[in-house]
């Protein structure tokens, strides 16, 4: 006590500095990000669907849950590794047409649909990997672009019968969650308020676990070399590393990630469109990760949020919403690299240094 | 009918299919040769074509709800096909000079996603653009009067006067850029930026103007490629893709940078998709991802290819 007040008047920019760096070695450790995550999943909804002027609703709630797992996941392909690819909506869709069959096929156990739906990616993911990657650098994005569209045209045409062609597959029978919890059922008292019901559960919980490991892998000694590939190529084969075969890897994990994406969808929608595999699929997540913001984990998260948004609920009032989006995503290619998520960060900083400047 | 006719009308078909692709792809490979530079944009001077063409031949409806807000009408200068396609041409052609002035240009430093986004993205605002005053809906570009019908070819049959037309246009298009870049110091400037982009630089060869002609012929052609195929496929916003797909496929099968190249990759293109129309039609969409596929696992520079762009 004597010793704080001893200490005060010239060590107050000392304690505030000091505070931060605390707060920074917090930021730094994987439980801030998961517990970040965890805390955003009970805050979020409560937010999302008060705010004063054109409110959002539940099931866009869980919408963007399911989309930020896909585009995190995009993000480790693109931000990380430095690989874009134009056919990701074969992962997306592809696992959601897996989905959808197994559900009404075999079983409609919840976690299973999602684990089918994963592992159809996964192997999509490695046959189109390989025939991408065999050209480098600017031929991937129109490979990817291009497989990703023969996959639309074989669900129309040759495999019309069982994806229902045009009319989308509607077969989907999703049963209670392991058994016996019914998606629909809700909780009572607080844990109703925190987290409304056992579906919301399911998908809030695929989100934290989603972020959860992309943090893990981002900061694995296998996800430094894809930063390394991102930053130079040369000079990680230089090193007597296989690129080839981490950018393969790269493009398997983000695509097992859009396939528990495009699993929980099928799950949330009840539905499988034949659009979920067109290219603007593809370009729709393009879009959302390079506005969000690339190179991070919360970037990706911030352009669903700000896509979806627009997108089901100012698309009302501006009828041209996909052109204004379009000329922001321009903008923020040409001048703001680093997207919305670059710019909060970047405040951050200048609030920062404003604070610490002065004893400088 | 015989066989030989027979195999005269199923060359005839390629051909015309091919014709819309090469003239596409084109532009993307020397664009892909010399600058390095995937242009996803490219589909926007195809969509330019047919519906800035749709307004010179015929007329355009601006049904889309932004012209409906402002009081557009429908304009049309109703100056018929051959007009459109002089005209077309010329347009797209200082389009694309523009493109490569203020849009490419400034992203030939930045990394090859940069690149591919800000064309994508200008893409998606030309399509929008579309939607928003010419509307969403298919429009109906009807062929000239004078293309209609069926010319007889003696013992080879008779054939649909359209699609001679198209072959012959784009075969005059096509031997044009040819020789222009076979024959002209532009050309050779080309050619050489094609094989070492670095070394053309070192000589003292300006490339600059040579590389802001041959983007705007690329985008000239792909224009020509709109007004010839707006007859033939839907006209719709999302066209543009749905050309722009097929053309980068003819680049990677034919090889990048090349007009031979372009040539070779459009005509089997086009031979394996109307061999599957004629055959297996479920599978017609499907096969020339295939011979894509098929063409990178045996040959991965493309069947023409001799330079191998990378990284």
């Amino acid at each position: 006590m004597s010793e704080q007040t001893e200490a005060a008047t010239p060590g107050e920019s000392a304690d505030a500095s000091g505070l931060l760096d605390r707060w920074d070695g917090l930021r730094e450790r994987e439980s801030f990000s998961i517990a970040g995550a965890i805390a955003f999943v009970v805050v979020f909804p409560m937010i999302f669907t008060n705010l004063p002027a054109y409110n959002g609703y539940m099931s866009l709630v869980e919408l963007i849950y399911i989309w930020a797992i896909f585009a995190i996941g995009f993000d480790l392909l693109l931000g990380y590794t430095g690989l874009l690819s134009f056919g990701h909506a074969v992962f997306w869709g592809g696992s959601a047409y897996a989905a959808g069959l197994f559900s009404a096929n075999v079983s409609g156990e919840p976690l299973l649909i999602v684990l089918v739906a994963m592992v159809t990616a996964i192997v999509l993911a490695l046959i189109i990997g390989i025939l991408s990657l065999r050209r480098g650098g600017i031929y991937f994005a129109i490979l990817t672009l291009a497989f990703g569209q023969m996959m639309y045209f074989i669900a129309l045409g040759p495999l019309g019968g069982i994806t229902g062609g045009e009319d989308g597959f509607t077969g989907v029978t999703v049963d209670p969650l392991l058994g016996a919890l019914e998606l629909g059922t809700g909780f009572a008292g607080v844990l109703g308020t925190l987290l409304h019901d056992i579906g919301y559960v399911l998908f809030a919980g695929f989100f934290v676990l989603a972020v959860a490991a992309a943090v893990r892998i981002v900061r694995s000694p296998y996800g430094a070399i894809f930063q390394a590939i991102a930053e130079n190529e040369q000079r990680v084969r230089f090193l007597g590393l296989n690129v080839w075969r981490y950018k393969l890897a790269a493009f398997v994990i983000s695509g097992a990630f859009a396939g528990v994406a495009g699993g929980l969808h099928t799950i949330h929608a009840q539905y499988v469109a034949v659009g979920s595999l067109f290219w603007i699929t593809s370009g729709d997540i393009v879009i959302i990760t390079v506005l969000g913001g690339i190179g991070s984990i919360f970037g990706p998260v911030t352009g669903t949020i700000a896509f979806l948004y627009v997108e089901n609920i100012v698309s009302g009032e501006i009828a041209f919403w996909l052109l204004v989006l379009g000329a922001l995503f321009v903008t923020v290619v040409w001048l703001f690299p680093a997207g919305i998520w670059g710019i909060v960060t970047g405040i951050r900083s200048t609030v920062r240094e404003q604070l610490l400047g002065d004893d400088s | 009918m015989s066989v030989v006719g027979s195999v005269v009308g199923f060359m005839i078909q390629t051909l015309a299919v091919s014709s819309i692709y090469i003239l596409v792809a084109i532009g993307l490979s020397i664009t892909l040769g010399t600058l390095k530079f995937v242009n996803f944009a490219h589909a926007a001077m195809y969509l330019a074509g047919v519906y800035i063409g749709l307004g010179i031949a015929l007329e355009l409806q601006f049904s889309g709800d932004l012209a409906r807000s402002i009081g557009l009408g429908n304009v049309g200068l109703d100056l018929g096909f051959l007009a459109a396609l002089a005209i077309i041409p010329i347009i797209t052609f200082g389009l694309g000079l523009l493109m490569e002035r203020f849009v490419a240009r400034p992203f030939y430093d930045r990394p090859d996603t940069d690149q591919i986004l800000v064309t994508f993205g200008i893409l998606l605002i030309v399509q929008e653009l579309i939607r928003a005053f010419v509307g969403g809906r298919s429009l109906t570009f009807s062929r000239p009067a004078w293309a209609e019908g069926a010319i007889s070819l003696g013992p080879l049959g008779t054939y649909a006067s359209w699609r001679l037309a198209i072959i012959g246009i784009t075969s005059v298009l096509v031997l044009a850029v040819y020789l222009y870049i076979e024959y002209t110091d532009v050309g050779l400037a080309v050619r050489a930026g094609t094989e070492d982009t670095e070394m053309v630089n070192l000589l003292g060869v300006r490339a600059t103007r040579p590389f802001l002609v041959i983007f705007g012929v690329g985008s000239g052609l792909a224009g020509a490629a709109g007004v010839v195929g707006g007859p033939v496929f839907s006209v719709v916003p999302e066209i543009g893709v749905g050309v722009l797909v097929p053309a980068f496929l003819v680049v990677v099968v034919g090889g990048v940078g090349s007009i031979v190249g372009s040539v070779v990759g459009g005509l089997l293109i086009g031979a394996v998709e109307v061999g599957l129309v004629m055959n297996a039609p479920t599978w017609s969409s499907v096969g020339i991802y295939a011979l894509a596929a098929v063409v990178l696992l045996v040959r991965p520079a493309g069947l023409m290819g001799a330079v191998e762009v990378d990284e």
